[in-house]
Parts: structure tokens; sequence; C-alpha cells
């Protein structure tokens, strides 16, 4: 088995760093763009700070569209999207835009659940300070739902990981597409387990990570 | 000085606060009394706009809140401090944190928010705690904390709803002094909402009673003092088994 693997050292590396560029990116996004719209649909619900039926329906509606597409298909569908913003529909970089959108809206829908569940009392208190929106949501808001939110992101991180690996279908590379190409398609079965092995490590590591994290941070 | 001229408030189609008027005076300790349901809290949250009312004004030293905008209402609402029955502290942040929060949302000067969180947490007796989480605390003195907290921006104005409600007897005497203290040392205003009897007429000079929604009456009265109850188990049987054959089960 080693000998395998030593025979495709770099090709392993190489699907590696594609799968950190991927995983990479839709983290970021999820936390630039996922945090705030999930923020939004927080305040816009009905009963809370900037209610608004039109802004909420809109960005629920989006969410739920993005999350109830056949994941595959989605890639397909956002093919002239993705040429549209980078250029081209093939590559690792391209591979990117897909899994950022998916990511985000993922992220979103944690992001409004964590922040459901902060006291009620707690904003209220907060608004009787005289505290702007901005501040409810930064110097309230944020701090009590900081361990659902270290969760949350743990447990999306996990599914972009797991949507990274079928990548290969727009040559996005990766160490999915890699076991697939290698271990699967060229019958070296011992490389797709040991694709599988390094993939269980890198999950129960970020896990891990993340459930010891939001306990740290948890002082209520 | 705080003036409410007709407010009115419903919840869908329930009306919980019907066309109230009601002054509050500068330096009283103002009850507001009644059956749960009355329309209470909604009426103490009118007075901050923490419920914005259907109908009619609020005002505060001649201020008009119900015509501000939003910027303006937020600084009146700096001067007004509200503590609640269950606290509302930020469970992640420490004691000291939560009291510094209103003087960074007031932008009161860096260099001398500590003494002033430091003398909040004297006057609540809490300065040795300031590091520890609310979780940490017990309910007296979690409300110590809230107290201390809406005190910070010295505020001319204190709303209590319910703020003994959660509360044993004894750490209730220990709350309603502290409330007392801050009326007579600081002169703060204070209005408060309870359903019991004996806390309102413990420490209120002016006491509101409402119900379904109106207000019933309001009358003056001489507060009775606070009773310092005892909390200890032998009260607690002695109180048991006053009047009645002792009998040890
Ligand atoms: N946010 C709300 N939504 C719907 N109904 C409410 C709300 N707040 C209060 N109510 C209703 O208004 C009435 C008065 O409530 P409240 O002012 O809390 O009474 P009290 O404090 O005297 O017990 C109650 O019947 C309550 O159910
Ligand atoms: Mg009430």
């Amino acid at each position: 088995m080693l000998d395998t693997l030593g025979q495709y050292e770099t090709e392993i590396w190489q699907a590696i760093g594609e799968t950190f560029v991927m995983v990479g990116v839709s983290i970021l996004a999820a936390v630039l763009i996922g945090l705030p719209v999930g923020t939004l649909l927080f305040l816009c619900r009905k009963g809370n700070m900037l209610e608004n039926r039109f802004l909420f329906s809109t960005f629920n509606l989006l969410v739920n569209t993005i999350r109830s597409f056949p994941f595959l298909l989605l890639v397909v569908f956002l093919i002239p999207f993705t040429r549209f913003i980078i250029g081209t529909a093939i590559g690792t970089i391209a591979a990117t835009v897909p899994l950022s959108i998916i990511a985000i809206a993922h992220y979103a829908r944690l992001v409004e659940q964590s922040l459901l569940d902060v006291p009620k009392g707690v904003i209220e208190a907060a608004i009787s300070m005289g505290a702007s929106v901005k501040e409810v949501i930064f110097k309230f808001v944020y701090v009590e739902a900081r361990s659902g939110l270290v969760l949350g992101l743990t447990t999306s991180i996990i599914s972009f990981i797991s949507y990274s690996t079928i990548m290969g279908v727009v040559g996005g590379g990766g160490i999915g597409d890699f076991a697939i190409r290698y271990g699967y398609q060229q019958f070296k079965t011992e490389l797709m387990i040991y694709v599988i092995i390094i993939m269980v490590i890198l999950v129960q590591i970020i896990q891990f990570i993340g459930t010891n994290l939001s306990r740290i941070i948890d002082k209520r | 000085m705080l003036k409410l001229d007709r407010v009115s408030k419903s919840f869908s189609t329930f009306q919980a606060v019907k066309s109230v008027s009601l002054t509050i005076n500068q330096g009283e300790i103002h009850g507001i009394i009644g059956a749960s349901g009355a329309g209470k809290s909604t009426l103490l949250r009118l007075m901050n706009l923490l419920e914005v009312p259907d109908e009619g004004e609020v005002e505060i030293n001649g201020q008009q809140l119900t015509s501000m905008n939003s910027k303006k209402l937020r600084q009146v609402r700096k001067s007004l401090g509200m503590i609640f029955q269950h606290f509302n502290l930020v469970a992640n942040k420490t004691v000291y944190d939560n009291v510094v929060i209103p003087l960074e949302l007031a932008n009161y000067p860096r260099a001398e928010r500590r003494s002033r969180v430091m003398e909040c947490l004297q006057f609540v007796g809490l300065d040795s705690l300031m590091d520890k989480y609310p979780a940490q605390l017990s309910g007296g003195q979690k409300q110590r904390v809230a107290i201390a907290r809406a005190l910070a921006n010295k505020p001319q104005v204190l709303l209590c709803d319910e703020p003994t409600s959660a509360l044993d007897p004894s750490t209730t005497a220990d709350i309603l002094t502290v409330l007392e203290n801050i009326n007579k040392s600081l002169g703060v205003t204070i209005v408060i909402v309870s359903h019991e009897m004996e806390v309102i007429r413990s420490i209120c000079n002016r006491v509101t009673v409402m119900a379904d929604g109106e207000i019933y009456d309001t009358v003056k009265c001489k507060p009775t003092g606070i009773l310092n109850k005892e909390n200890s188990p032998k009260y607690f049987v002695e109180q048991l088994t006053k009047d009645v054959e002792i009998d040890h089960a």
C-alpha cells in the first residue's frame, strides 16, 4: 500500500491543496457573507428589530431554494454565472463559486437559528439601555450566541468538505476527485481507502476543535 | 417629570392598556400594582417606548418621546435605567463587563470607565465578584448586577418590572433596601411594578392600582418600611408550625 502511495505522492498533495482552497474559500464566504445574511434574516423576522416582511421573505426563499437544489445540479445550473464571474467554469478557482453560494446559504440558516436562541429579555435590556441595532447585534446578540455560531460553522465546514468532493465534475480537483479518478476508475482500492481515512481524520479534528472551542467560550 | 397622556397599546385585537394618563413626580417611588395581565408591564414599557403606544403621548422632562427620531430616543433611554424580573444580564460577559456596557454605549470617557463601574458595584455591594459570570451568582446577586448596570449612566429614572418576583423574601428585602437607597441617596425617581402588595407598601410613596388595562385609582401612601425577613431554617419551621400543634413529622 505504501508503495502505491509513494507513487502518487505529488498528486495526493496537489489534491489536498485543491481541497484546502475550495473549503477555505467556502469558509470565508460563509463568515463574510453568510453571517451577515443570517443576521439580516434574524433582524427582519416578525417581531424583531428590523421587521420587514419583504426582505425576510426574499432572503428566506433564496436560502431555501439554494439549499433545496441537489448540489450537483446547482453546480451545473451555476456554470454560466461562474463563467461570468471568473471567466471560466472549469478548475479549482471556478469550483469555489458554487461552493461559496451553498456555503453562504448553509451558514446563514444556522446563524439565524443561533441568534433566535438568544433570550428576548437580553435584547430588550439592550434596547432599554439605548443601544442601536448595530450595538445590539455586536455587544449583545453575537456575544450570547457565540458558541452556537462556532458549532454551526463547524457543522458547515464539514459539509463544505463533503460538497467539495464532487467538484471533479467541473475540474475542481481535490481529494474526492483524486479518490474517484485513481482509486475507483483505475481500480486502486487502497488509494480510495487511504483518502477516506484522511477525510475521517480531518473531520474528527475539525469537530474536536469546534466542540471544545464552543464549550470554552460558553459561560451561560 | 414623566408623563403618560392617554396612552393605549393593543396586541393584535387585545387592548392591554386603554387610554391611560399618569404622571410620575420627580424623586418619588411610584408603585404600580394589579393582578396578572392587568397591563402593568406594558404600561412600564411604554414609559421608555420599549412598547410604542398606538395612541397618546409619553413625555419626559417636557420632551416628547413619541415624536422623537430613533437617535434622539436612544439618547433619552440612556438616562432611564431599567431592571427586570429575570435580570436579563449578558450571560457570556463577566459582572464587570455587564456593568461597563452602558458606559460604552454612552461613549463615557475610556479612562474613567473602570472607576465608574467599581463605584456602581460597590454601591450594590458586589465589587468583590466583578470577575464572575452571571451563572455563578445567586438570583439576588444577579439583580444587584442588573441594578449596577442600570445605574452606570446616572439615570434620572429607574424603571423596575417585578424586580423581586423571582427572589425569596429575605433577598427581596435586600433588593428593596438597595432600591430605597438609590432613591434616597442618589435622588433617582423610581417606578416599580409588582403584583406583591407587601413589596409595594414597603417603599412606595404613591401607588397606581391597575385593572384590565386601566387605572383603577392612584393613592398616596406612607411607606411601611422594609421588613427584614429571616431566611434561616429555624424561621421557616417557626412560621410553618405557628398556631398549630407542633408535630415534627
Ligand atoms: N408582546 C405581547 N404580545 C401579545 N400580548 C401581550 C404582549 N405583551 C403583553 N400582552 C398581553 O397584554 C396583557 C397585559 O400584559 P402585561 O402588561 O404583561 O400584564 P402584567 O404585567 O400586569 O401581568 C396580557 O393579557 C398579556 O397577555
Ligand atoms: Mg408583568
